[in-house]
């Protein structure tokens, strides 16, 4: 097999396993801290058993979380040596300071929340869940800065030997990109949380268990889930694409499935982009939005794929369907997380069963959302592995063949099957107990 | 400044290797010390709040790599690539299998994760040593700065002694830190072990240290033979600290460890790929440093973080520490 694209594959395929778990890390870490807070503040012991709950299920995802990021962290030098040569001195510095200032944090203060959980929470294990928060926020933060620096690269010189230096860490760091990048996926990943709180206590009222926890979790799970559906849109999604719009012009056009340029472009709702023949088939067109959305003016010119040499297109169809779908969903969730709250206001989402199971069944769908987010912005970047900067044929291990990463595609394979199956045992089974079901631990 | 950088990844590693050494360790000798079901949770209970955070710190080190000696992470990892790989794949199987014995109550499969636990401990301590041991001896660089690793050319001689070298001291350093953690029968059973481990370890401290001064010859940097007068001292105290203080015997052997370390980054030293034969050169760290800016940026951070890191874990270790008793975990 061609080396470049089974590592490719390898990359691929190893990284949105990882991106499953640090989801609901990112996303369940606030409701960990609140319910530990308050659990610790009142010491009311239904409040106890809310705070152990998600710190159970906190725990052995974010076990999930580390088994898998190990293999992310050392894939740069294992099948990408070229690119890390290269570009090391760039992407080695939030790599670095995520381990340090990070890791740590995280790892250390969920070492004492889960040594305290057999006892009653205390303002202590208050203060740690905060910092595991504060760890997983940061280390989701340094690490899309790394990509935002492989997506519009600033703050570097061209060094001796085709390498790119650093030259300015602060503009690495701060860079518009990596901070509207950040709000979005932080926000993808805040959703997520929300749906799963809302989801687990859906079930929970369905299956006429644990009422009065199950009627909390749903109602701050949708009113949480509904701020953040907005603002996945608006601003930060909008923001995201207006920046793709200005420096990744190619990666819009094949987003919108835009072959020609056009005056007062349309959006296109649905529709199968055919690169071959380089049209969209049985397209649903909303006229003039797309350079609305573009450039704010109806009439503005948008640049379609073929302003541009066939070499440095994207894969079209899969960027194209990865956006629509993230798209897509992210409009339903702001349409059914609407409602739900619509029906909290009038004292109804509770006996609502339809509802309920409807929030029940949405629980796989961010995870979803957030994967095709990143399908998106990583495929319509190719052929760059540094946007304009080095293409992706070249940064991968000049001494590792294709026949070999396959044989370790494999065995990632094999074991992620393994790691996968138990987390999902662990976790439904651990929600099967339920927060009230008695600690196996005498205190 | 690059051997400023080279000092932080030595000490780095130090750290992984005195704290998931004492894990792995504990990991490695848990079926001696451990007879039955309960005295073996109690064997994982007693790193169970570590492990994580241990990890961190090989986690650390690599992107301290990536980020203070580019050229050197890109040619290390993917001249090592299927036995980096299979260190990739122990370390989650070791994760799983330490987080799932908690979570599954059926004794069958306590006895699976158990022995998979132990065996993917020993394996990691294995592989490391190699890895270490291949470091010091050199690899065969070419001309673009890249190496492959064939098994043939890993599996040598030095290499395994190194490897066994490790097996011994770790299972040393994991004993006594059981002893510090444990109470009753596993504790007894330790202090067994540390005696036998203590003349192999000892053994293989006197082949390894010949065989290094074989390869590489006398004209190593004076710190070379500094460290190794060190972990001789600490030989000796970690012999003399056997049945009279369990902190003096945990106390000596990290201390024989980071010896250990100085001694083998000495020995490489200019050099941080060494190339293979002997003498002929190899990575050096000037050729391997990043510009100005990002050496800066490195070294801030890791050193940085490294002393933050430092004072708030001391500060939560200390609210976790004392003993587990048998009693306290039965379900
Ligand atoms: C639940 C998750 C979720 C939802 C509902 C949305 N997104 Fe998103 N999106 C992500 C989760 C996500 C993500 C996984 O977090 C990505 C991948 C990379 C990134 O920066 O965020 C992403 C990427 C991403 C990109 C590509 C950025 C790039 O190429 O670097 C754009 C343009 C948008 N989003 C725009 C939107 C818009 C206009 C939405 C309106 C509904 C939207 N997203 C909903
Ligand atoms: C923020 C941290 C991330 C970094 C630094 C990063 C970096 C990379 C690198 C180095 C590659 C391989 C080179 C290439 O093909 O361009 C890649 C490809 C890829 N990544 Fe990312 N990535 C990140 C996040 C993600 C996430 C979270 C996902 C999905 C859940 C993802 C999905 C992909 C896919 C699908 C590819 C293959 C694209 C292709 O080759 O066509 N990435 N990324
Ligand atoms: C190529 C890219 C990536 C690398 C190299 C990487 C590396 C790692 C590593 C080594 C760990 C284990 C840390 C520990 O022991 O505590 C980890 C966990 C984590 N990663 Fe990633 N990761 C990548 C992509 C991502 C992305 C895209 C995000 C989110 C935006 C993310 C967020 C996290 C978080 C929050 C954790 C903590 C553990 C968990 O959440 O389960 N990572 N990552």
């Amino acid at each position: 097999m061609e080396t470049v694209l089974a590592d490719r594959l390898q990359f691929a395929f190893t990284i949105m396993f990882h991106y499953l778990f640090p989801i609901g890390t990112i996303g369940l870490a606030p409701f960990v801290a609140a319910y530990t807070w308050k659990a610790a503040r009142s010491g009311d012991p239904e409040d106890a058993a809310a705070a152990r709950f998600w710190t159970t299920i906190f725990a052995v995802n974010f076990a999930a979380g580390v088994v898998t990021g190990i293999p992310m962290e050392f894939q740069f030098g294992t099948n990408w040596a070229a690119f890390s040569r290269s570009s090391g001195s760039v992407v080695g510095q939030p790599l670095a300071m995520e381990g340090m200032f990070a890791f740590f944090l995280e790892s250390i203060f969920l070492g004492a929340l889960l040594y305290g959980r057999r006892g009653k929470p205390t303002r202590f294990m208050a203060w740690a869940a905060v910092m595991v928060c504060l760890g997983a926020w940061l280390s989701g933060y340094f690490i899309v800065v790394t990509d935002a620096w492989m997506q519009h690269p600033v703050g570097y010189v061209a060094g001796p030997n085709g390498t790119y230096q650093l030259s300015d860490i602060w503009a690495v760091v701060l860079s518009s990109w990596a901070r509207w990048q950040f709000a979005h996926v932080f926000i993808g990943a805040l959703l997520t949380g929300s749906l799963i709180v809302a989801g687990v206590g859906a079930y929970y009222l369905l299956a006429k268990r644990e009422t009065a926890l199950a009627k909390r979790f749903v109602r701050s799970g949708t009113i949480a889930a509904f701020v953040f559906s907005i603002l996945a849109a608006f601003p930060t999604g909008d923001i995201n694409a207006d920046d793709v719009t200005k420096y990744q012009p190619v990666k819009l056009a094949a987003m919108e499935g835009l072959f020609q340029s056009a005056h007062g472009a349309p959006l296109a709702i649905i529709g199968m982009p055919d690169s071959k023949n380089r049209t969209l088939l049985d397209p649903v067109y909303v006229p003039g939005i797309l350079s609305y959305l573009a450039y704010g003016n109806f009439r503005a010119n948008v640049n379609g794929l073929e302003a541009y040499p066939r070499e440095f297109w994207p894969p079209v169809e899969l960027t194209y369907y990865a956006y629509h779908v993230m798209v897509g969903l992210g409009t339903i969730f702001g349409g059914i997380t609407a409602l739900a709250v619509l029906l909290l206001v009038m004292r109804r989402l509770y006996s609502t069963p339809l509802m309920l199971w409807v929030l029940m069944l949405l629980v796989p769908f961010p995870y979803i959302a957030n994967e095709a987010g990143w399908v998106v912005s990583e495929v319509g970047r190719q052929p760059w592995i540094v946007y304009g900067l080095m293409r992706t044929a070249a940064g991968s291990s000049p001494t590792v063949s294709g026949g070999e990463t396959l044989f370790t595609i494999i065995g990632f394979a094999g074991m992620y099957f393994l790691l996968g199956v138990l987390f999902l045992t662990l976790v439904l089974r651990e929600i099967g107990l339920g927060p009230s079901h008695p600690q196996e631990v005498p205190v | 400044m690059p051997t400023v950088g080279y000092c932080v990844i030595a000490l780095m590693l130090t750290a992984y290797v005195l704290l998931d050494g004492f894990d792995l360790g504990v990991a490695s000798i848990a079926p001696f010390i451990a007879r039955n079901d309960n005295e073996r949770r109690i064997a994982m209970e007693s790193i169970g709040p570590f492990w994580n955070g241990n990890e961190v710190c090989l986690i650390a080190a690599g992107a301290a790599l990536f980020a203070l000696f580019p050229s050197a992470y890109a040619a290390s990892f993917s001249g090592f690539y299927l036995p980096f790989m299979v260190v990739l794949w122990l370390l989650m199987f070791r994760g799983i299998s330490l987080e799932l014995r908690e979570h599954l109550s059926s004794d069958l499969w306590h006895q699976f994760w158990d022995a998979a636990f132990w065996a993917s401990s020993t394996l990691l301590i294995v592989l490391f040593g190699v890895a270490l041991g291949n470091l010091i001896r050199g690899v065969p660089l070419d001309a673009s700065g890249y190496f492959k690793g064939s098994f043939s050319f890993l599996l040598n001689p030095y290499a395994i002694a190194v490897a066994l070298l490790a097996v011994c001291v770790l299972g040393f350093h994991g004993a006594a830190f059981a002893r510090l953690r444990i109470d009753g029968p596993p504790a007894v059973r330790a202090a067994s072990a540390l005696t036998a481990l203590w003349w192999c370890v000892a053994a293989l401290y006197v082949i390894v240290s010949a065989a290094t001064l074989y390869l590489r010859g006398f004209d190593g940097h004076w710190a070379t033979y500094a460290c190794g007068a060190i972990a001789l001292a600490a030989l000796i105290a970690m012999r003399l600290a056997l049945g009279r203080s369990d902190v003096a015997a945990f106390a000596a052997s990290s201390l024989f460890l980071i010896a250990l370390m100085g001694a083998a980054a000495a020995t490489m030293y200019p050099y941080i790929l060494p190339g293979y034969p002997p003498g002929s050169g190899g990575l050096s760290i000037e050729a391997a440093a990043p510009s100005v800016a990002a050496m800066t940026t490195a070294l801030t951070v890791t050193i940085g973080g490294g002393i933050a890191v430092f004072a708030y874990g001391s500060l939560v270790f200390r609210r976790m520490a004392g003993k587990l008793r048998v009693e306290d975990v039965t379900q």
